[in-house]
């Protein structure tokens, strides 16, 4: 569908009745409900974050009212180098890693989205069951290090390059094509390949948006992964130098400290929320991407095309 | 289900081809060189995803066979020798937690919380959708869900700390309700209704994460079904009911099965945060449970019978769900075959 | 709703989800009750007939300290010594490289080759130390992971408080780290000076198995928690610091102020239970007359138990406390929304510093110990080390001395040229004297130093001046020797206990159950029905194992 047919299409279809007062109210008043609820709290991370010590201590945590305008917690995340090199690093992790988990999901999604074909339940199962039960942590690390991923970036993506609850949502929706597209092209002598890629996919633009989205957060997010098998500094990625800022001077209190473990200051709320805004920054920049793709009525162009 | 006349396409159909090719098993059976003659494409294409869990899934999930050993990590000289050495011991490790009547408290909260959620919050995502859907400016529509699903990145603790700082006893509340005289309830302590509290937590932080494959599911609804139904007559309450909702069905209903399979983890760091406000008895659940006993008998064979027991009992309602979907022309799962 | 995501964590990893931190450290009160291991019967390793095994101890008086600690206190020193001492003057490396592992809260620098804070301590040092830095909050389940993959650096720092989350610590020591005894008991340690100038007390809980297994960075301050109050606050109302139970408890009727927003505490349960005397030793044993009694039990807990109910229920401690592990006790103590809080001795000297310069006249106070009824008060505390450090098994004997005459060089004290490039890099580089001749770190030293080799080896106790807050030194040491006489003889000091299954089983829900006494969820008569559930459900286990113990070890 071209940007030209999309900006010509009417906003509200013709068939539609206009919508009554009331029931724009009601939808008002719900919508902005859920809209404050989160705004707010996001509002007041984004002010704590920009907010001076003082105003900090005399708010006892979290900050409502801007006062005291301060950015030395960006300042500070920002001006040691560690912070642009580790977020370059998560790009590419979270880009390879999703090009990868999609490439092998939906392929498996198509491969299981044909019932009655051969081995399908078996497998089906297969996948199900990772869904349900998942290696402990040991027999993990000795895996990734016997294949020599240890310190490799490769070790965050393939194992958990294939996510079973994706795969079978894609499915899901790879099941809801109406078989007549599917058949049509196979009498037109179109191979498994060409259906996939010419129907399938683009009628599949938003689970496929979606789920791509799924990967990329997880790798994005990726955390404990990193710890156990990145150990040097040069290969740490994004989630690793922004906890340690939160971590930065924090004893580990809950056990009665000694000086040693006193260390230098615990680091302010500011850092904190600041590292909160930092990682939901290219979160919010992807998301409007992903919803361009759920356009209602690729199906019916479809057909009708 | 007579669905045939406003059927969304993502919806419970016939089967996709003329009945031939769909023949009875037994036939199938029988013309396996055909069949693989027919489906090594579709084969091919599951294999690098198979291989990947076979390898990094699969094989260390081998494992967990420490559930049925006295595993003692220290014994033999590498890692694999230690569970290799470890005598096995049958079923001990899952009687120890089934003798622990601590076991089954943890197990009644879980319960007690996922079909508290199901049943009250698994239908709001649901709902949200349907109601963005409906927004017909797709700039403030784009605006709702971007700020509806930010909440799913916050961590617990903070999204606690939200709570505490509206709700709780020196939260914006209850000083507003002493300013006036009145002495505040504090929600965040009460055990009674803490289920009530988890879930509100739990829906705030995902409800907008939870709209966005119903957001997906949406958009493959057939927009001339919608055009049919109006020039029908049908007004939008019973357009929603005989077209957006039958559309979803699919969807809601393999998430609800996913869900189900789920249903034994309903948390652990929300509860760890919570556990000292409301006490154990309200707070500890499966995961909890588990951690603590590990903590104190440094067991991985409990541990990891712990999660073999969750995965059964997953399984087990996965493949009930999936049975009555099939009993109500729903896919499930699983089709059919 | 919860979609489960690719890289969705491990369980087990939880703690290091908790994006603020905050959790992992408040939670780390109940982590840090189970500081024994469960095994089926028990084992006591028994340190009496065991000095044969500990190096002898040789003070090295470099330098006399400005103001002397009454051990175990730390020694201060508020002037920096005019003349180093070249302690050591040969290279204690052959050239090695020498991977290590230790904690750190904070971001990591970079390794060998891109610091110039590791590649100069590298060159006096004479071999290639590779430090591993870990995130310190989720140190315990990479050690666990690592150790149970047998896959471990050659040096290895392990906090103690992470040792009991290791199975069945003792056996894991013998399948991964090196024998140390043949190299430093008795005389064998003179050599390595630096080495010999720890505290015996330090060595003697290296010691796993009988046999010296690690070196122990010893503590510089021996009690875990103390009281602060906001001094600035409480003397602009008039309120005094509290001598006993009921004047604590008017403190906190005085200074509470809800409409204000202002409590008077946090969770204080561990220093109100000091402070009605009840035992702390091993977790709260007590051996009295030949009997031995677990806290429970004894009337001393019951009347805490009684003064927490109070303190609760007439809501004395925060909300946010209460309603959350996650609070944070120290950021509600800077606002002043918590008057008095319960926390780390560590904490005192960072939130001084670095809150006087946000809130003038911030004044945080250490209350001076006192007990319930105004008496002689009973201090917890202990000489226990804070970190050990581990060699790995089977690098030979070469590699295993260098390593040790590494440590041995990395343990210099106060008043020596490699104390001094340790702690602060190179002059010139790292830092520069500053007018009260301290040497102050610059920029680059906070870069470049994530006490990746400070980790590895402690130095005899020493509290060092700080600039920021000149009289800390004095006034730390001053509160801590006041109080030394009163510290809690432990009866089972040296011997390391590995209790009984039953016996760590049953604690879990027994705090649980206290716990619920406390907040009011129960009432306070029900700590005869605890007691019983207790004793049934292992703590007799317990008390019999405490018991042969002592018995055992002839006391």
């Amino acid at each position: 569908m071209s940007p030209l047919t999309k900006s010509r299409r009417p906003e509200r279809p013709s068939w539609e009745e206009p919508p009554t007062l009331i029931g724009q109210l009601i939808k008002g008043t719900v919508l902005s409900a859920v809209v404050l609820a989160v705004l707010i709290p996001m509002w007041s991370v984004l002010v704590t974050s920009v907010s001076s010590k003082k105003a900090i201590a005399d708010a006892g945590g979290m900050v409502f009212m801007p006062r005291d305008f301060d950015i030395s917690a960006y300042v500070l995340i920002f001006t040691r180098g560690e912070v642009s090199g580790a977020v370059w690093r998560s790009m590419l992790v979270t880009l390879a890693g999703t090009a990868l988990s999609l490439g092998c999901t939906v392929l498996a999604a198509y491969g299981l989205s044909r019932p009655g074909s051969l081995w399908h339940r078996p497998l089906l199962l297969f996948f199900l069951i990772t869904f349900l039960v998942g290696p402990g942590l040991i027999p993990s690390y000795l895996l990734v290090t016997s294949l020599g991923l240890k310190d490799s970036h490769w070790a965050l993506i393939l194992p958990a390059a294939v996510n079973a609850f994706n795969l079978v949502v894609v499915r899901q929706f790879f099941m809801g094509i109406p078989a007549e597209l599917l058949d049509s092209a196979r009498i037109d002598g179109a191979g498994e390949w060409a259906i996939l890629g010419r129907i399938v996919l683009p009628l599949s633009k938003a689970v496929v948006a979606v789920v791509g989205l799924f990967y990329a957060v997880g790798y994005w997010n990726m955390y404990f992964n990193a710890v156990l098998y990145l150990n040097n500094a040069d290969d740490h990625v994004a989630q690793q130098v922004l906890q340690a800022y939160i971590l930065a001077g924090q004893s580990p209190a809950g056990i009665g400290s000694p000086p040693a473990l006193g260390f230098s200051a615990p680091p302010s709320l500011a850092v904190k929320m600041a590292v909160v805004v930092v990682v939901l920054i290219p979160i919010v920049i992807v998301y409007p991407f992903i919803q361009r793709h759920f356009t209602k009525g690729v199906i019916a162009g479809a057909i009708k095309g | 289900m007579s669905s045939t006349k406003v059927a969304g396409p993502v919806q419970a159909r016939p089967s996709p081809v003329p009945p031939a090719p769909e023949a009875p098993p037994k036939r199938n059976r029988s013309s396996f060189a055909a069949r693989w003659r027919r489906d090594r494409v579709l084969l091919l294409m599951t294999a690098p995803a198979a291989l990947l869990l076979l390898v990094f899934h699969y094989i260390p999930t081998l494992g967990n066979i420490v559930a049925f050993k006295d595993y003692d990590q220290w014994s033999g000289s590498t890692a694999v020798e230690a569970i290799v050495n470890s005598p096995w011991i049958g079923f001990t490790n899952f009687a120890e937690l089934f003798e622990d009547s601590q076991f089954w408290d943890a197990l009644r909260n879980t319960l007690a919380i996922t079909t508290f959620q199901l049943v009250f919050f698994f239908p709001l995502p649901i709902a949200l959708a349907i109601l963005l859907n409906s927004v017909v400016s797709r700039r403030l529509r784009s605006f709702i869900q971007t700020v509806v699903y930010l909440p799913h990145f916050f961590s617990w603790v903070l999204v606690v700390t939200f709570f505490v700082q509206m709700l709780g006893g020196a939260g914006l509340l209850a000083q507003t309700l002493r300013d006036n005289g009145v002495q505040p309830w504090d929600v965040m302590t009460d055990p009674d209704t803490f289920i009530v509290l988890v879930s509100t937590e739990s829906l705030w932080k995902d409800v907008g994460w939870g709209t966005i494959v119903f957001l997906a599911a949406l958009t493959a609804i057939d927009q001339s079904l919608y055009e049919a139904a109006a020039s029908d007559g049908a007004n939008r309450w019973r357009r929603l009911w005989h077209v957006t909702l039958p559309g979803l069905r699919p969807v809601v209903i393999l998430l609800l099965i996913l869900q189900l399979g789920n249903s034994l983890s309903v948390g652990f760091e929300q509860f760890i945060l919570q556990r000292d406000a409301v006490g154990r008895q309200a707070a500890e659940v499966l995961d909890t449970y588990v951690y603590y006993l590990g903590l104190v008998t440094q067991d991985y064979g409990v541990g990891a019978a712990a999660g073999l027991f969750k995965a059964a009992i997953g399984l087990v309602l996965i493949l009930i769900a999936n049975k009555l979907a099939h009993r109500f022309g729903e896919q499930g799962v699983f089709v059919k075959s | 709703m919860d979609h489960p995501l690719p890289g969705t964590a491990n369980r087990r990893s939880f703690l290091t989800l908790v994006g603020l931190g905050a959790v992992a450290a408040a939670s780390g009160g109940a982590l840090a009750g189970c500081t024994e291991k469960a095994a089926d019967t028990g084992t006591a390793a028994e340190v009496d007939k065991l000095t044969a095994v500990l190096p002898k101890f040789k003070p090295l008086d470099l330098v006399q300290p400005d103001i002397k600690g009454i051990s175990p206190v730390a020694n201060g020193f508020t002037k920096y010594p005019a003349n180093l001492v070249d302690a050591i003057t040969d290279k204690p490396g052959r050239g090695s490289t020498i991977t290590t592992m230790t904690p750190y809260w904070g971001t990591v620098p970079a390794g060998p080759g891109q610091n110039a804070y590791v590649d100069a301590i590298n060159a006096e040092l004479g071999a290639v130390v590779t430090p591993g830095i870990q995130d310190g909050n989720t140190y315990a389940d990479k050690l666990n992971t690592i150790m149970g993959a047998r896959d471990i650096p050659d040096v290895l720092c392990i906090p103690s408080w992470e040792i009991p989350k290791i199975p069945n610590f003792s056996e894991a020591a013998k399948a991964l780290f090196e024998d140390l005894t043949d190299h430093l008991s008795g005389d064998k340690a003179l050599p390595y000076a630096m080495l010999a100038n720890l505290p015996t007390v330090a060595w003697s809980n290296a010691v796993w198995n009988q046999r010296l297994m690690g070196v122990p960075w010893p503590t510089d301050g021996p009690y875990p928690w103390a009281l602060f109050y906001r001094k600035d606050l409480t003397d602009a109302i008039g309120a005094s610091v509290p001598k006993t139970a009921d004047e604590l408890y008017a403190f906190g009727k005085a200074v509470t102020n809800a409409d204000k927003g202002v409590w008077a505490f946090n969770d204080i349960q561990a220093m109100v239970e000091m402070i009605f005397r009840v035992p702390g030793a091993k977790e709260g044993w007590r051996s009295k007359d030949g009997k031995v009694t677990f806290k429970l039990e004894t009337e001393e807990f019951k009347a805490a138990l009684e003064f927490l109910v109070k303190v609760f229920k007439d809501g004395l401690v925060h909300p946010e406390i209460i309603a959350t592990k996650g609070a944070d006790a120290k950021l509600l103590f800077n606002g002043g929304k918590i008057v008095m809080v319960q926390d780390g001795v560590g904490a005192w000297l960072g939130v001084q510093a670095e809150q006087q310069k946000v809130t003038p006249g911030f004044n945080m106070q250490p209350v001076p110990f006192f007990a319930a009824d105004g008496g002689k008060p009973l201090v917890h505390g202990s000489g226990d080390p804070i970190f050990y450090t581990f060699i790995k098994k089977g690098l030979g004997k070469d590699k295993t001395e260098e390593i040790l005459r590494v440590l041995n060089f990395l343990a210099a004290p106060l008043g020596t040229k490699e104390f001094e490039l340790i702690e602060y890099g190179v002059e010139g580089k790292h830092f520069a004297k500053g007018a009260d001749g301290w040497p102050a770190g610059n920029d680059l030293l906070g870069k470049e130093k994530a006490d990746q080799f400070r980790f590895l080896a402690g130095t005899a106790p020493t509290i060092k001046f700080d600039a920021r807050v000149p009289t800390y030194v004095n006034d730390l040491i001053n509160w801590e020797n006041a109080s030394v006489q009163h510290i809690e003889v432990d009866p089972w000091r040296g011997i390391k206990l590995e209790m009984p299954a039953s016996y760590v089983k049953v604690k879990q829900p027994t705090e649980d159950k206290i716990k619920d006494i406390i907040r009011g969820r129960r009432p306070l008569s029900d700590l005869d029905v605890v007691l019983k559930e207790w004793r049934d459900g292992g703590g007799e286990d317990g008390r019999a194992f405490m018991a042969k113990a002592l018995s055992d070890a002839g006391r």
